[in-house]
């Protein structure tokens, strides 16, 4: 018998006449719904190693469009030139950009739930702290691509880095580019150093549970990790650390991307909300993709059904929710101070994003960012249905996008020259967006077979935490603060 | 001299552990002598042990001040190392320089953080260690080092209280 | 490591009010727009020749542009002075600070702004942050004549004192930095001061209407500080405070 076991028997007398009983809390709470912890270790194995011909279908036709899409089109338009894309002048940014901030925000999820959520001990990101983290590194990786498809030379992109050369030259840490290449180095490494700490004991666990191949692979990546005390402390440390140092930089990191934009001398670039804008922004994109992400792996992992619950689904509406409002308020900020303003290249962008030739995308930007999480995710009944926040999820990722795309090419058709105004079309950046979009997906289903995807023994922490307690005849949750 | 011996009793409870844990000390086990190797985190206070000594706090103070000054390096000596004039500002930054010291300092510390996992752990070891898989289960084993006069009265001891199992500990590969 | 004396005073820059080093004034109501100054500038800098179809596409390279607008409703238009565009060679550059590899620098000699083919990346920051629009970039490789045959008698009149650049790097107008070097180093080997109208840049040159002057600004006796200081002179985008060294004079 477990601890988890004796202590759900302290609770397991009969209530009668209770309104809610305790099987009730079972089915709606995975934290009160303990079950032995080899058990849940076996739960998560079998899904690791559970692959059906549909997988492998998708994996080789997203194998393919990275093929084609990433690596061909890359290939091509490094020895061809940017011309094969759709930048101009004087839109000098395009989609290249676009994607770059777009998988900038959704690497802002992981980091999201799993610090900050860590830090104000919410318990319900316990199942899938990981989850997340993984698509803050993923995505990151999308992010690096899209910035370096961007450059006319790719292949002297070091010159960007700090270190000392035969040109004797140093960054220019006047341009929010050398402060952006600082950041997001400093948030893919930390943001991989912070996924792999409460990883160590889940490799160990499947170290211990595997053979063959496996068995190498999670040997080396466990790092020897027993579980000894001293271990523990430590790692505890660490991640408290992180857990906090890592809220800081997550933020700092899209601030700094909007301040490639704020920075510069264009009309409706020229924004001093656009910081906590795009931090909103990237949260509001992040959190609309880690819903997604969960779905797909509950509905198409085994044994996941048990670790990822309606209730997390209802706890990740109401965060959606929030942060939809919070972007709401920034975005009309941002646009009644910017038309308050009275100039006139301003006023001319303005009408633009809305009257233009693609004023349908401020339209439909405001429809799925705002209005439809609005109408869907205030009943609690829809935000707990995995369908429904999913497809509001994908909703508001679509939204973001737009959001990038008029921000970047749309604006820059706009300028104070007019005889330079022309529209921006997107060539090959096409393609080479659709690779990395199959990229992340194909590094995500990788992943998924190849790393515990549930934290096991955070898991199995947070079920010891949690019990029942009774207030006079009602029955209700307690969660003892372990850590 | 005597020979050194290693025991490791399976517990599957919290309570009979610490029970077990307190009675190995009046047996003559010291603390020194014991550790615990537990799927979870079980906090020392938990067990009645002694706080566990950790460098990892002080390694990210040391490396957030290495960071610190690497960014005080490329913020403020490397513009004047090859000094260039751009848009009428000064050769070193301003502002923009705090932005540079944040990215470095935090990246120094949590680099140094991660380090020092790795260091006060004595990671990566492949080397044969003493373990047994049951503690990935949740189980939690108590690591005894005793002399070899002392085993059979120990196991005794500890299958009373409660261990699931006690068996003299080798050394394997993991 | 250090080295003291490579570093300039930080003042070298001028501050508003002040003059630079070189200037130009464009008479808008000479201009004609005859388009002989963007023709003169792509022979003397040999800026490449794009296509029918990039240069459709908002891709062409030319260095300096004629501007052209009208005013009414059609069919009762009437058109408005010309306006040549050309880099304005800021005082306070919007395109420099923003070039992560140094590629977009101000010469402290020259008070210019110089394009370091070499350095850039091709981030193409420095092309959004420019207000005048004037930078253009290496979309493809337009200069190699393994892709188009017709390039290789084209080449034989480039410029052999100006390089020629590849696909991914930002360029832009020099004020024909290359003809100032030049006159710079006659005088030089000649023992004086190089003079007033001695040489001028290529635009100005071809320029049949004279609507182009160029000179120094930083010498009240100049012509082109004379014409500058006429009180039709306004400058473009003037309230950005780039203090740019171009001159427009309109409505005399």
């Amino acid at each position: 018998m477990t601890y988890n076991q004796q202590r759900s028997d302290k609770v397991s007398a009969p209530h009668a006449g209770h309104h809610k009983t305790e099987e009730h809390f079972r089915e709606q709470h995975l934290m009160l719904d303990p079950m032995p912890r080899g058990q849940m270790n076996d739960m998560v194995m079998d899904s690791m190693h559970t692959t059906s011909w549909k997988f492998w279908v998708v994996f080789a036709i997203l194998s393919a469009i990275v093929a084609w899409g990433l690596f061909y089109s890359w290939g091509k338009m490094i020895l061809e030139g940017l011309g094969i894309a759709g930048v101009n002048r004087p839109a000098y940014w395009g989609i290249f950009l676009v994607n770059t901030v777009f998988w900038i925000g959704i690497s802002h999820a992981g980091t999201f739930i799993s610090a900050i959520l860590r830090v104000f001990k919410a318990e319900f990101r316990r199942p899938f702290t990981r989850a997340a983290e993984l698509m803050t590194t993923f995505g990151l990786i999308q992010a690096g691509f899209s910035i370096f498809m961007h450059m006319g030379r790719v292949w002297l992109s070091y010159w960007l880095f700090p270190y000392p050369n035969e040109r004797g030259l140093w960054p220019n840490f006047h341009s929010p580019l050398s402060w952006d290449l600082l950041a997001i180095t400093t948030y893919l490494l930390s943001s991989t150093m912070y996924l792999f700490l409460p990883l160590i004991p889940d490799l160990a666990m499947a170290r211990d549970r595997s053979t063959g191949w496996r068995k190498t692979f999670y040997k080396v990546l466990a790092l020897g990790f027993r579980g000894t005390e001293g271990e523990w402390v430590h790692l505890r440390n660490a991640m408290n650390i992180f857990a906090f140092a890592i809220i800081p930089v997550m933020f700092s990191v899209h601030t700094i991307v909007s301040w490639d934009f704020a920075a510069a001398t264009r009309p409706g670039w020229s924004s001093t909300i656009f910081g906590p804008y795009f931090v909103v922004g990237a949260l509001h994109s992040g959190m609309g993709a880690v819903v997604m992400v969960l779905a797909i792996v509950r509905g198409t992992m085994k044994n996941m059904k048990y670790f990822i619950r309606p209730e997390h689904f209802e706890a990740i509406g109401k965060l959606m929710l929030i942060i939809s409002m919070a972007w709401a308020y920034f975005f009309f900020n941002d646009y009644l101070v910017q038309w308050y303003g009275g100039d006139k290249w301003t006023k001319q962008l303005l009408h633009y994003h809305e009257a233009g030739p693609l004023g349908w995308m401020w339209f439909l930007m405001l429809i799925v960012n705002i209005a439809i999480p609005w109408a869907v995710l205030w009943n609690k009944k829809w935000r707990s249905t995995p369908w429904i926040t999913f497809t509001v999820g994908l909703l508001i990722n679509v939204g973001m996008w737009l959001e990038r795309y008029i921000i970047i090419p749309i604006s820059l058709s706009i300028n104070r020259m007019p005889f330079t105004w022309r529209l921006y079309q997107p060539g090959i950046e096409i393609p080479l967006g659709i690779g990395t979009l199959a990229f992340f997906i194909l590094l995500y289903m990788a992943a998924s077979r190849l790393i515990p995807l549930v934290p096991v023994w955070e898991v199995q922490e947070g079920q010891m935490a949690h019990s029942l307690k009774k207030f006079g005849r009602e029955t209700v949750v307690t969660v003892s603060e372990l850590e | 001299m005597t020979e050194e011996k290693s025991l490791l009793a399976v517990f599957t409870d919290l309570d009979p552990a610490a029970d077990a844990i307190e009675h190995l000390r009046t047996l003559g086990v010291h603390d020194d002598c014991m550790n615990i190797i537990s799927g979870i985190p079980v906090t020392e206070a938990m067990l009645g042990r002694p706080s566990q000594w950790t460098n990892v706090p002080r390694l990210a103070l040391g490396g957030a001040i290495l960071g610190f000054l690497a960014g005080m390096f490329l913020a403020f000596l490397s513009p004047t190392m090859y000094a260039i004039q751009v848009g009428g500002q000064g050769f070193v930054a301003g502002p923009p320089s705090v932005v540079v010291l944040f990215e470095l300092t935090m990246l120094g510390m949590l680099l140094s953080t991660f380090l020092g996992v790795f260091l006060d752990s004595y990671f990566p070891s492949y080397r044969p260690m003493k373990y047994v898989t049951e503690v990935s289960d949740g189980k939690i084993a108590i690591l005894i080092e005793c002399p070899d006069a002392d085993e059979k009265k120990l196991t005794d001891a500890l299958k009373k209280l409660g261990a699931e199992s006690v068996q003299p500990a080798e050394a394997q590969h993991l | 490591m250090m080295n003291k004396s490579n570093i300039p005073e930080v003042g070298a820059n001028f501050a508003e009010g002040e003059q630079g080093k070189w200037g130009m004034v464009i008479d808008r109501d000479l201009c004609t727009g005859c388009q002989a100054c963007v023709a003169a500038c792509s022979m003397e800098n040999n800026v490449a020749f794009v296509g029918e179809e990039d240069s459709g596409y908002g891709r062409s390279m030319h260095w300096i542009r004629i501007e052209r607008f009208w005013e009414g409703e059609y069919p009762e238009v009437k058109m408005t002075s010309q306006q040549p565009v050309l880099c304005q060679q800021c005082g306070h550059a919007p395109c420099e600070p923003v070039c992560p590899p140094f590629a977009a620098v101000h010469s402290q000699a020259e008070q210019l702004n110089l394009q370091v083919y070499n350095r850039c990346v091709g981030t193409r920051y420095c092309a959004n942050n420019c207000p005048y629009q004037v930078r253009v970039f290496n979309w493809r490789d337009y200069t190699d004549d393994r892709l188009d045959p017709a390039l290789v008698t084209l080449k034989n009149q480039y410029n052999p004192d100006v390089t020629v650049r590849r696909r991914g790097v930002m360029e832009k107008c020099t004020f024909c930095i290359q003809r100032i070097h030049k006159a710079q180093d006659k005088a030089k080997s000649e023992g004086r001061e190089v003079a007033d109208g001695e040489f001028t840049t290529a635009c100005a040159q071809a320029c049949p209407a004279n609507a182009i002057t160029f000179g120094r600004v930083d010498n009240p006796e100049s012509l082109v500080s004379q014409l500058a200081g006429q009180n039709r002179g306004s400058k473009l985008l003037e309230e950005l405070g780039t203090l740019p060294q171009v001159t427009y004079l309109n409505g005399g």
